[in-house]
């Protein structure tokens, strides 16, 4: 078939980015089915957690759960109440689905596949031109860049929800999740400058790149991986960190006032920040299609179709796991109070990644890239010793002094209780006669 | 050998954000269309469980949010400043006068936000207690 009469020859570049808008319509639906499943796999997964079955009523083993909820979404009522900021109420669930939906082109998928064979069987080849592309969306050198950018824009959704809703829930939710995904972008920030320190580009390839031929970075870097997925679980609003939208305080949070498909976007965005944040790890990480965790062979960088197709595979796979990890993650650890999470990010995260990004600038002045995995550990070490040093805060969970409560007892003139028994002023349960002493243990 | 970073690798970002955009509208839009609309002087009240509304949702909140913003945006320029020297820097062959004087000024540059930091933290900016 020969198009060369139609339409101009194309160069390499237009040629990757071609591959890129192919790539990028099928990742998008790719993802977007992996969140509708990845409902139906949590569902699934917190009932075993829990020893129950989980959805299986909806055609074949339930396959069929996330189609009916999709439908059920559409088919409700889309409910404005009465003073919401309209303009801002029907914004907002775009204002955090578009940040989510456009962050994953960076991601790299596979390595590079010469696809000249095919441009000449279209007869748009240039002569003497070989098309090597690479299977990532946007092949863009600033990559890490415009991941942490999409990922920053993610937090105008949640706010502006809150605000627009006219409901104190709403926007005591929207304010929460506000804090927190600022606070922890700061020590996410720290530790991908670690990773590029490490590398020495923004390019998610050369990030790969490095980790074919090398470690791993979570083997290098353990402590950075580890701060690095905390602040994507807290990015993402998921437990154990999902303080936003805690429905033991705060009934929905952002979303409360929120119905039918805009709610369906919350939780989409949710969903997809959850995979693509998985994929970031993945690549910065867990070393893209890299099978190999240690130096040695590995799958090589150009590939044939077929390896690509494995690579491609691999990638998926390393995701699934993670996305699999967050799920098991949220249905083990109990949330997370608001004081304790921002003094895990500010007291916490914060100073501990300084200190990593130190460390690693260090070790680049020194030429002991090798050994960073050392220093990493070095470093928990350190800091685990020496966390005494920082300045302390006060003590958590103080009993708020009501007067005359059981805490802060009426006392009358002559120091004596109030005619309050002595039993009020304990913070033990009562004996019961019939069963002797209580015990707690 | 394609070029990394050139103006038309930007041209996948564009489409999926057109197809973002027209996601997010048509989802709204059919949900309009297909849902029945029944509204209602009770329905539409704000959800306060249960209870009628109570004053107005535009409160004042709590300052530690104000200053924790500020402290936010101290770190996050500072990172933003980061980044090329991250890249530069890891360019420079290691051990070099150049990589001292990258080293020793990016080392001041973290000093002057550390001072910053602990004065933050000394003040109770990140106590929510």
């Amino acid at each position: 078939m020969d198009l060369s009469p139609y339409l101009p020859l194309l160069d390499p570049s237009t040629a990757q980015a071609l591959v890129g808008v192919l790539l990028v319509v099928a990742m998008l639906h790719v993802i977007l089915g992996g969140c509708a499943y990845g409902v139906m796999l949590e569902r699934k997964l917190s009932s075993w957690m829990q020893d129950r079955v989980g959805p299986n009523r909806v055609g074949p083993r339930g396959l069929f759960q996330p189609l009916a909820d999709g439908l059920k979404f559409m088919m409700k009522e889309d409910y404005n109440p009465a003073g919401v900021d309209r303009a801002l109420f029907i914004l907002a669930p775009a204002f955090i689905v578009v940040p989510a939906f456009i962050g994953f082109v960076i991601m790299p998928w596979g390595g590079e596949v010469d696809i000249t064979a095919i441009v000449q069987f279209f007869g748009l080849a240039q002569p003497n031109a070989t098309y090597p592309v690479r299977l990532i969306a946007a092949d863009i050198n600033v990559g890490v860049v415009y991941l942490l950018a999409t990922g920053g824009l993610g937090v105008y959704g949640v706010a502006l929800g809150g605000w627009a809703s006219n409901s104190k829930w709403s926007f005591l939710g929207g304010l929460r999740a506000g804090a927190q995904m600022i606070s922890y972008e700061i020590p996410m920030g720290l530790t991908l400058l670690c990773v590029v320190l490490a590398v020495g580009s923004f390019n998610p390839y050369d990030i790969v790149g490095a980790q074919l031929a090398g470690q791993w970075n979570i083997v290098q870097q353990p402590l950075a991986a580890i701060i690095f997925y905390t602040c994507l679980l807290a990015e993402a609003n998921r437990a154990p960190f999902d303080l936003a939208e805690a429905e033991s305080e705060l009934v929905g949070g952002y979303h409360t006032e929120y119905s039918s498909m805009k709610f369906a976007l919350y939780f989409l965005g949710e969903y997809f920040h959850l995979i693509t944040g998985s994929a970031f790890f993945t690549m910065l990480f867990l070393g893209g299609w890299s099978l190999n965790p240690f130096t040695g062979y590995d799958l090589p960088f150009a590939a044939t179709p077929l390896v690509a197709l494995l690579q491609v595979a691999v990638v998926m796979g390393k995701i699934t796991f993670m996305v699999s990890f967050a799920m098991a993650i949220r249905w083990t650890i109990p949330r997370f109070r608001f004081d304790q999470l921002m003094r895990l990010s500010w007291e916490g995260l914060i100073p501990a990644s300084l200190i990593l990004l130190l460390m690693v600038a260090f070790a680049v002045y020194f030429d002991a890239l090798n050994y960073l995995w050392a220093g990493s550990i070095l470093c928990g070490v350190l800091i685990y010793m020496f966390s005494w040093i920082m300045p302390s805060s006060s003590e958590s969970n103080r009993r708020i002094k009501m007067i005359g409560s059981r805490f802060s007892p009426v006392v009358d003139g002559e120091g004596t209780l109030a005619g309050r028994p002595a039993v009020a002023l304990d913070d033990r349960a009562m004996p019961d006669p019939r069963q002797g002493p209580i015990s707690i243990h | 050998m394609t070029e990394s970073g050139e103006l038309i690798q930007y041209l996948p970002v564009a489409v999926v954000i057109l197809m973002a955009i027209g996601f997010v509208a048509i989802n709204i839009i059919a949900s309009a269309v297909l849902g029945p609309s029944a509204p209602g002087a009770i329905k539409g009240l704000a959800y306060e469980s249960g209870m009628d509304p109570i004053g107005s949702t535009k409160k004042r909140f709590s300052i530690r949010f104000y200053m924790l913003a500020m402290t936010f945006l101290l770190f996050d320029v500072e990172i933003i400043f980061l980044y090329p020297w991250a890249v530069t820097y890891s360019q420079l062959e290691p051990g070099s006068a150049d990589a001292r004087l990258y080293l020793g000024r990016i080392l001041f540059f973290i000093l002057t936000s550390i001072v910053a930091y602990i004065y933050a933290w000394k003040k109770g900016v990140f106590r929510w207690d």
